[in-house]
């Protein structure tokens, strides 16, 4: 053991030891670094998202839950609350108002805060739960009423006393269809109002947390029980516009991620060519000592196995700590709190190092052993080549397996994965064919100038880890600025908060009328109840389709609708949006998906007792957190008006226009006006989540990128220290050594940066066309800036690491 | 000799290291005691002496690569020992050549572009790749102009450095065991080059080696012994 560490100390002073361990240990600090923060950015979200679900797990029936399941998750350790919701009617003196109650227990709500208020033009504040014999109720109650906070209500057999205004209710969910406002009670006080008989229509909730195990173990339990009207949700299952934010942000990362750990990769494997390098002088003496090959592999593995785990470890700690340092900055910025991290990551990072020095440095090694003896007496050494094989056989696997690790979904890694073996085959292809080109032409009279150029040749490896490096940075730049920018439009400062429903056909000139006169913008859409029968002429019931989102689907009424003016927050993806001849339905992609329809199947639905049959002439994707009045089902312009229909529209109230809405509803009172501003608060804050982890991510993939890049020219210094003192003992003076550097490294940094911007072009189109549903740009400025920005960041990089090796004294050559 | 046409002249030389010692402490290692030197132009010089003894300090002094303790030292008239090191480089840019022991060929350039190296340094006008080409075909190496130096034996690299050291026609070449990475065939083609370009081009040689065969072809011997120089009369 003793003569095994004094081993790994000898070793320890070969520079390249120190500069593999630095690689790896950069490796493990960006890993930890950016799972420790990912990890909680992501569970931050979740709890955002669990919070519009209400629980972590919830469980809903049309009948009374029975105890068994209460005695289930109180065994399993879970937290539970319980929600009972069903509309009546609430009077005050004479007249009555068609009301959603939502009766809460006392642990309500499990997850976020209730905030009330006094009165209605006070900011709701942290709340409890009414007390018995009190109701509080959402604003839009008090509009639709005369009775003020304070006023005494009869809801069934009881008389409550309206204590509060419901500002913000967590659990309130994405359901802008309720029609009646809400209203909440204790559930203690239900029973005496004898709203709730056997036939009643109401929804029996159960609302759980717990620790992710419990949650997974209750679900499964649950589901092994469930009656046939019960259903459980989790947060997968919520809420779909919040999904979609959190599908966006959640793959954004995960490829963040990957990408800075394939960074580093290129820094060992850089790193571990140069130790072959110097160490193949040493291992043709061990054998020539008689040392088995195999006492020799050990020996090596042991070594770099040992400074894998310190790196792993070391980089774990500090990648703990300057994740603290981000997220607190991070926290001031946007103001959002965020749950501790877990110790998930520092396993990641010691295995990331692990398998990194296993998979990179293995290859290189066993090529190593195979130096043989006879070597050194002939007197020339020569550096085993690396074999495209051995490549094929570790190196790939190895980054295939980290990546996977990194973003935890097989079809995300497998995609990137080949992406980058497309992008490393070009970026040599093009860099060598440019290197070699310049090389060749500047031997050739009238173009010396460029002979400067033609030591880039020897960077060819550089050049290809710049330019994944510079990619990896102008990708991530190009789809963070994307995906923000989509994320911050899909939620404007103007975004809708308010939607009017139940509008009479009769009142919709009046009512376009008075809100011109308000100078506030509204499109009003038509809203058909339906009901889908036929699909190409057969049948179709609940009980053709297994799943229960299917079920759910047809055994309630469709909302249709027929507009001329293709929405801004939907996308066409196949087939033909109306124009003034044609007929037939445009779909939503998801409901064709869920029932089995496409492009060119006949629907046919029951509207109030009439037939209505078309075919489907386009698919449209439809953007759920756009906040404005979204389809699934849309018929040609005009051709639902000779059926029943009511209007729906959404608007954007600012602040100061408290009085609109009661003035409105008092002219037109058949109007249902629901306040969505608490959702849309909700998006809102899920998207400043998002962005901050963005944020966080990209700096760290940023400081990575660096980081490899000086350790690249690390691995060049030795060769680079002789060149400089050949040319010193020539009669090259400082200046011109100085501008030799300067010159070389912006013409490389140009060359990586220009490559790199150039595939960053194809890369984020195909990659933000297929992963995160955005449209496609041809932006040239990607070119020209990865060019400036590679020549700026490489040459100033370059300059920074090799300034100190114009001190060297060209004595050293006559050492040697 | 006359004043003027002497290329090198040192007088009282002195090196001294600082050499670390056991403890952490560290001693001072006289390595060039009393150097008195003159060398006039074209004519071919060899100093020889023990491993260890000061030889290539000695080689590096003169050609201005480090700078001496004490001492004066004079290259082409001019005083090294008040000049920096980017004024020391001047002085050698386009009129010294050198030739290593281990070669020191830019791996990463071609046979063509390591010899086009001086020409390119010292802005040379004219057609250069021709020169370098003409360089090259001189030690017998036109056919390999093209390729990367790597791929070269050691015997041919060290006729790359040669063209390389010559292409520029210095005024005076520095060799340090040019021939002590080759074997003795080799070795002695490539001193048998060396010394017939250094008499085509008048060039001024001073050769560091341990090799007396090789000493003795030099006009003039010198021995380094104890930190002075020792003229060893040819035999």
């Amino acid at each position: 053991m003793a003569s095994y560490w004094q081993q790994w100390v000898r070793r320890w002073r070969l520079s390249e030891m120190r500069l593999l361990f630095l690689a790896l240990w950069i490796s493990a600090l960006a890993v930890a670094a950016v799972g420790f923060f990912t990890d909680r950015v992501e569970s931050a979200m979740e709890r955002q998202a669990s919070q519009v679900l209400g629980g972590d797990l919830v469980l809903s029936s049309s009948r009374p839950l029975p105890d068994e399941y209460r005695q289930l998750a109180t065994r399993l350790g879970a937290k539970m609350a319980e929600v009972v919701s069903f509309r009546s009617m609430l009077s005050v003196g004479e007249t009555a108002q068609l009301v959603q109650v939502k009766a809460v227990s006392t642990n309500y709500p499990l997850i976020g805060e209730l905030q009330a208020a006094n009165n209605l033009t006070a900011a709701g504040v942290k709340a409890q739960l009414p007390a018995s014999g009190e109701l509080g109720a959402e604003p839009r109650l008090f509009h639709a009423l005369p009775a003020p906070v304070g006023a005494t209500v009869k809801l069934g057999r009881s008389e409550f006393i309206l204590s509060s205004v419901v500002t913000k209710d967590p659990a309130q969910g994405v359901n802008f269809f309720q029609l009646a406002p809400q209203v909440m009670m204790p559930l203690a006080d239900l029973p005496a109002t004898g709203l709730l008989s056997p036939a009643s229509r109401a929804e029996f909730s159960l609302l759980f947390t717990g620790s992710e195990r419990v949650i997974r173990e209750l679900k499964a339990s649950l589901q092994a029980k469930l009656a046939p009207t019960e259903r459980v949700r989790t947060l997968q299952e919520g809420a779909q516009n919040v999904q979609q934010a959190l599908q966006r942000a959640g793959r954004f990362l995960g490829l963040a991620a990957l990408l800075s750990v394939v960074l580093a990769g290129a820094a060992i494997v850089l790193t571990a060519a140069s130790l072959v390098r110097h160490e193949t002088a040493a291992v043709a003496v061990l054998k020539a000592f008689g040392l088995a090959r195999r006492r020799i592999l050990v020996d090596y593995l042991g070594n770099l196995w040992f400074l894998a785990l310190v790196a792993g470890i070391l980089g774990a700690l500090v990648g703990f700590f300057l994740q603290t340092l981000l997220a607190h900055w991070l926290v001031q910025v946007v103001a959002i709190e965020l749950p501790p991290a877990s110790w998930t990551s520092a396993w990641v990072s010691i295995v990331t190092a692990l398998v990194m020095v296993t998979g990179f440095a293995l290859p290189a090694l066993l090529r190593l052993l195979d130096t043989s003896p006879m070597q050194i007496l002939q007197g020339s050494l020569q550096a085993p080549t690396a074999l495209v094989g051995v490549f094929m056989l570790s190196i790939l696997p190895a980054i295939f397996l980290l990546m996977w690790i990194q973003a935890r979904e097989l079809s995300l890694t497998l995609w990137v994965f080949l992406g980058l073996l497309v992008a490393v085959v070009l970026f040599w292809w093009l860099a060598k064919l440019s290197l070699n080109g310049m090389a060749r032409l500047s031997t050739r009279q009238g173009w010396q100038g460029l002979a400067l150029l033609r030591h880039g040749r020897r960077s060819l490896l550089l050049v290809v880890v710049f330019a994944m490096g510079l990619f990896t940075l102008l990708l991530l730049t190009a789809l963070r600025t994307d995906l923000i920018g989509r994320w911050q439009a899909s939620v404007p400062a103007d975004a809708p908060n308010y939607f009017l429903i139940n509008i009479q056909a009769t009142d919709q000139a009046n009512l376009e009328n008075f809100l011109k006169q308000q100078n506030i913008q509204a499109n009003l859409y038509p809203m058909i109840r339906g009901r889908l029968v036929e699909i190409n002429g057969q049948p179709v019931t609940a009980d053709d389709y297994p799943k229960p989102e299917a079920k759910r689907m047809l055994e309630r009424e469709f909302n249709l609708s027929s507009f001329a003016v293709f929405p801004e927050s939907n996308t066409l993806l196949a087939g033909q949006w109306f124009d003034a001849n044609t007929q037939g339905f445009s779909i939503e992609k998801g409901i064709g998906e869920t029932l089995g329809f496409n492009l060119g199947d006949r629907l046919s639905f029951d509207i109030a007792g009439q037939r209505f049959t078309e075919t489907i002439t386009s698919v449209r994707e439809v953007r759920w957190d756009s906040m404005q009045p979204n389809f699934f089902v849309v018929a040609a312009p005009g051709s639902l008006l000779d059926k029943p229909y009511t209007l729906i529209t959404s608007l954007h109230l600012a602040p100061n226009q408290p009085e609109l809405i009661p003035t409105m509803i008092r002219q037109f009172p058949s109007i249902t006006a629901i306040d969505t501003s608490a959702v849309l608060g909700q998006v809102r804050s899920l998207v400043e989540q998002a962005t901050l982890a963005v944020q966080g991510v990209f700096a760290f993939t940023l400081v990575t990128g660096l980081l490899v890049l000086w350790s690249a020219l690390q691995a060049q210094k030795p060769e680079r220290q002789r060149e400089i003192a050949v040319l010193k003992s020539l009669g090259a003076n400082s200046r011109s050594l100085r501008r030799r550097i300067w010159l070389e490294f912006l013409w490389l940094g140009g060359l990586a940066g220009g490559l790199a911007g150039l595939l960053t072009l194809l890369a984020a189109n195909l990659l933000g066309f297929y992963l995160f549903d955005l449209g496609l740009s041809l932006n040239p400025w990607l070119v020209i800036l990865g060019a400036l920005a590679g020549a700026g960041l490489v040459a100033t990089a370059a300059w920074l690491n090799l300034r100190s090796l114009l001190q060297v004294v060209p004595m050293v050559l006559l050492k040697t | 000799m006359s004043e003027n046409n002497r290329v090198i002249v040192a007088s009282g030389l002195q090196k001294q290291v600082i050499a670390p010692a056991a403890n952490n402490a560290s001693e001072i290692l006289s390595i060039l005691t009393e150097i008195n030197l003159q060398v006039a132009a074209g004519v071919s010089v060899a100093i020889t002496g023990a491993s260890g003894s000061g030889k290539s300090t000695l080689l590096g002094l003169l050609a201005g690569l480090d700078v001496p303790t004490a001492g004066s030292l004079q290259l082409f008239g001019q005083e090294l020992t008040q000049l920096s090191e980017d004024q020391r480089a001047a002085l050698r840019l386009g009129k010294v050549g050198f030739v290593f022991q281990s070669f020191h060929l830019l791996e990463h350039l071609t046979a063509v572009e390591n010899v086009l190296l001086p020409l390119e340094l010292a802005q040379v006008k004219g057609d250069l790749k021709q020169r370098a080409l003409t360089a090259l075909d001189q030690v017998g190496l036109a056919a390999r102009a093209q390729q990367f130096v790597t791929k070269l034996s050691g015997g041919e690299q060290q006729r790359v450095a040669l063209a390389r050291a010559f292409v520029t026609q210095p005024e005076l070449l520095f060799a340090d065991e040019p021939t002590g990475n080759l074997d003795r065939h080799t070795g002695q083609e490539v001193a048998a080059l060396l010394f017939r370009l250094q008499h085509d081009y008048q060039t001024t040689l001073i050769l560091v080696t341990h090799d007396e065969s090789l000493a003795a072809q030099c006009n003039h011997w010198y021995r380094l012994a104890d930190g002075r120089l020792h003229r060893q009369e040819s035999v």
